[in-house]
């Protein structure tokens, strides 16, 4: 039991980093994306790779995930410069699809639907098996704690009040003299560095990843966490990570408690829930369960 | 492979039609539509199997259904949900295609089925394998082109639906009761998701992800169309028939959905209005 709730912490922890990350872009800087699971799997395959086919050290191999994440976002917010929003959440759709596909076909490389294996974990010689989960769940909760950190001093610095504006009115934005390819391209790749930190994280959590995890699906476990949560208030969004994962993990239970339904249906009865969720938020409190606080000047 | 092109064009000429439509009335772009094409292909499935309906009067009951499903999706779920932003919508649509799938997958189990209908031998012609199926399909996407075509440009409905969807402060002005015609919109487009799920029960399988698949590739030709023209939507169709047949020349064919994407992204790069929207003016 003990051993569920610690793995299952663990696995919030990686919700929480890519919701974070993608407040970040779409809650505070405005720039949709749907490609989220893309991010995800290019921060898992990068360190993936580099530590079981090339034998780097897993210290190197997940700061180079981060490096690709955001390497990958800065690429894609170019995209945003001609793109309306609801067309660009259709083509950062394809590029996390495509990035899935590679993954899934290049299985000379990756291999493919087989799973690639990864022996390195962080600090694997140093700390025993009995106690090596419970050590991760709290890297896994400094990592978050970072993020965190990183994201609520990004919203409250002058930078967070530029990407607001730019979201309300991005032609405003321009002409006050505000670089706005510039914030958005930035905005978007620091967004890209912490998915590929969560992908890498759960990569060697893991240490067996395979294509059929980074389904699109991923991305709307994620856009539900920040809208239930509250689009632009961080706190509300790790609450709302939480709670879509003990939607999406936790009625798991419920299952060993009754028999009226096999694992199949009770995996569909779970997505069903989950879309309830969301649609029951949306109706009830339409800015989420935490709103985005109103910024007055003299608080900042 | 000009011939499957031609069949994959009629399958998703209807849906990206319809989708257009929605798209221009309703403002964001209606990711449930997975949903509600597997929707018709279920409710086919259950008129004809187990209730042994012939196929024909089943795609119509299939059609009714899906129409009434559209709507009432449209009152329950989006009608309140107005002033949410287009992105919300999406997010929103997507979860509700989830459920849909879910909700089926519950009934049905994930097991792929089929129509009962006759097997039969198909033909060959110029080394091409053609089924009887196919050409049905083909003959009735473009009746149903037609009789779009008819509905919009000749009817005072059609025209009110297209003055709804370019403004609807300024037709309702002129006297055009705009929920009326937002919910006849809805459920002419269920309807033809509801054709497409049959369809897409005859020339591919029935089950729970048959709609999501068809998505991408309904999204692809009405953008290549130009989003909002319904009749671009069917040129668009046609390209993307071409192109995804053309792809498995090149590539393995689990390529084919990555296809969709690209063409997308190039082309509202390239030219964000697709090929034969009007260009919108921004403020």
């Amino acid at each position: 039991m003990s051993a569920y709730l610690i793995s299952m912490g663990t696995y919030v922890g990686f919700f929480m980093i890519l919701a974070l990350a993608l407040n970040l872009q779409w809650g505070i800087a405005g720039m949709v994306n749907f490609g989220i699971a893309g991010f995800y799997a290019m921060g898992a395959y990068v360190s993936g790779l580099l530590v079981a086919k090339l034998g780097v050290p897993v210290g190197l191999a997940i700061p180079a995930a981060c490096v690709a994440g955001w390497v990958l976002g800065g690429a894609v917010a170019l995209l945003s410069v001609r793109l309306r929003e609801d067309f660009l959440a259709i083509v950062t759709l394809g590029v996390g699809e495509v990035i899935r596909l590679i993954v899934l076909n290049e299985d000379q490389i990756t291999e493919g639907p087989r799973g690639l294996r990864i022996d390195g974990r962080p600090f694997g010689d140093l700390i025993g098996p009995e106690l090596y989960p419970l050590f991760y769940l709290l890297l896994v909760a400094v990592c978050v704690l970072i993020t965190y950190l990183v994201c609520e001093r990004i919203r409250r610095a002058p930078m967070g009040r530029t990407l607001r504006a730019i979201r309300e009115d991005d032609v405003v934005a321009e002409v006050l003299g505000k670089n706005v390819l510039m914030h958005r391209v930035l905005t978007f790749a620091i967004g890209g560095f912490f998915m590929g930190l969560a992908g890498a994280l759960y990569a060697h959590y893991v240490q067996n990843i395979s294509p059929e995890v980074f389904m699109p699906v991923v991305a709307m476990f994620i856009w539900m966490s920040v809208i239930v949560g509250g689009a632009g208030n961080n706190r509300g969004i790790l609450i709302g990570a939480g709670t879509v994962m003990i939607f999406l993990e936790g009625t798991r239970f419920i299952g060993d408690f009754t028999d009226v339904l096999d694992a199949e249906k009770m995996s569909a009865m779970r997505i069903i829930l989950i879309g309830f969720l969301l649609i029951v938020t949306l109706r009830l409190r339409p800015r989420g369960l935490l709103p985005e606080p109103k910024f007055n000047v003299k608080k900042t | 492979m000009i011939f499957n092109a031609l069949v994959n064009a009629a399958l998703i000429a209807p849906p990206a039609m319809a989708f257009s439509l929605l798209f221009g009335i309703l403002k964001f772009p209606n990711f449930a539509i997975g949903g509600y094409i597997t929707v018709g292909a279920f409710a086919a499935y259950t008129f004809n199997v187990p209730l042994g309906l012939p196929l024909p009067l089943a795609a119509a009951a299939a059609m009714l259904v899906t129409a009434l499903v559209v709507w009432l999706m449209h009152v329950l779920v989006f009608q309140p949900m107005e002033e949410h932003s287009a992105i919300t919508l999406l997010v929103v649509s997507i979860a509700l295609t989830l459920i849909i799938e879910n909700v089926i997958r519950l009934f049905f189990s994930a097991d792929v089925r089929g129509f009962e209908i006759p097997l039969e031998r198909p033909w060959k012609l110029l080394g091409a394998r053609i089924t009887p199926e196919q050409v049905q399909i083909i003959i009735w996407s473009l009746v149903i082109g037609v009789a779009l075509h008819c509905l919009l440009a000749y009817t005072w409905i059609g025209r009110a639906m297209r003055a709804v969807a370019d403004n609807p402060m300024l037709a309702a002005i002129r006297g055009v009761n705009a929920t009326r015609i937002t919910a006849f919109t809805t459920a002419i487009c269920g309807a033809l998701f509801g054709l497409t799920g049959v369809f897409a029960g005859l020339d591919l399988v029935i089950e729970p992800l048959v709609g999501w698949n068809l998505t991408i590739p309904i999204f692809a030709a009405a953008i290549l169309g130009g989003i909002g023209s319904p009749y671009g939507a069917i040129v668009g169709a046609l390209l993307v028939g071409l192109a995804e047949e053309a792809t498995i020349l090149f590539l393995p064919s689990t390529y084919k959905i990555g296809v969709g994407f690209v063409i997308i992204a190039v082309l509202l790069l390239l030219r964000p209005q697709g090929l034969f929207g009007t260009a919108e003016i921004r403020k």
